[in-house]
């Protein structure tokens, strides 16, 4: 019953967040529509048992790569900034909210809610029952990313290194060599 | 709650993500495009690992595509920034030569 609901609230976050990614004209709105959508797929990883994918997904994607998105966004000139005025009358300036983005930031804030609560339960259900089987899959993550796969995780390690020392170097701005000759 | 909903999503996802890198001109929408799609990869992933398979390799395979894609974000919104230095300008039609 609530991983039914949790389902098609993230399925339904998901698929809006996506069409509403391809249709919406202003750069900044679609890039926080693909946040809703992220959110979405977070709560349908947590309907797959798979908690610790959901966690990662909330953490690296909705916490890191939207926020690296929209800060690229705001130092490439964004979106230009009009006053619009709607069919009612009323002036809304772009990069304030209206009542579509609260509806949508009141179906991730419930998302977000029901996997606390889902990990709240799961681990207080765990903590009274000992078994030696894996309830949820965090330990099985673990332990496989730390035997079968240690070689990709260090891997991963330095790649991350490589492509934050890329970047640094890429973004840096131009020094003036042609001052000095 | 079945398999073919979530490949339906999944589906879904990709296709929006596709048409974003296909219609937007401009840098950072294509790069909201391939957000989308390598989300849906990472969803047919951890669906097939609940339905068809036992082990949990899947579930490895997601968290790797994840970090593949906060790396090439990364890279790609750096690559985006020193292109806006050069040209002024964040539009593909404007993205016509490798060295300034």
């Amino acid at each position: 019953m609530f991983l039914k609901f949790l389902f098609y609230i993230s399925a339904f976050l998901t698929v809006f967040g996506a069409i509403s990614v391809v249709v919406t004209r202003n750069l900044i709105h679609s890039c926080v529509y693909l946040l809703f959508s992220l959110i979405g797929v977070a709560g349908l990883y947590l309907t797959l048992n798979a908690e610790f994918i959901a966690a990662t997904q909330l953490v690296v994607y909705v916490g890191g790569i939207v926020v690296l998105l929209l800060f690229a966004i705001m130092l490439t000139g964004g979106s230009n900034l009009k006053v619009l005025v709607n069919k009612f009358g009323l002036e809304s300036t772009p990069l304030m909210g209206n009542l579509k983005t609260y509806i949508f930031a009141a179906l991730s804030g419930l998302v977000l809610a029901a996997v606390l609560i889902k990990i709240l339960f799961s681990s207080l259900l765990k903590s009274s029952t000992v078994s030696n089987n894996f309830f949820t899959t965090v330990e099985d993550v673990g332990v496989k990313l730390l035997t079968d796969h240690i070689l990709a995780f260090e891997l991963s390690s330095v790649l991350l290194l490589g492509a934050l020392v890329g970047a640094a170097i890429i973004a840096r701005p131009q020094r003036s060599t042609e001052v000095e000759e | 709650m079945s398999l073919i909903s979530y490949i339906s999503i999944s589906l879904i996802l990709f296709i929006c993500g596709l048409v974003v890198i296909l219609a937007r001109k401009n840098i950072i929408g294509m790069l909201l495009g391939v957000e989308l799609i390598l989300n849906a990869s990472a969803l047919n992933f951890v669906t097939f690992t609940k339905y068809f398979n036992s082990n949990i390799d899947g579930h490895i395979f997601s968290l790797f595509i994840i970090l593949v894609a906060a790396a090439e974000a990364a890279v790609g919104l750096a690559i985006v920034i020193r292109f806006f230095q050069v040209r002024e300008s964040i539009h593909i039609d404007s993205a016509t030569q490798l060295q300034s």
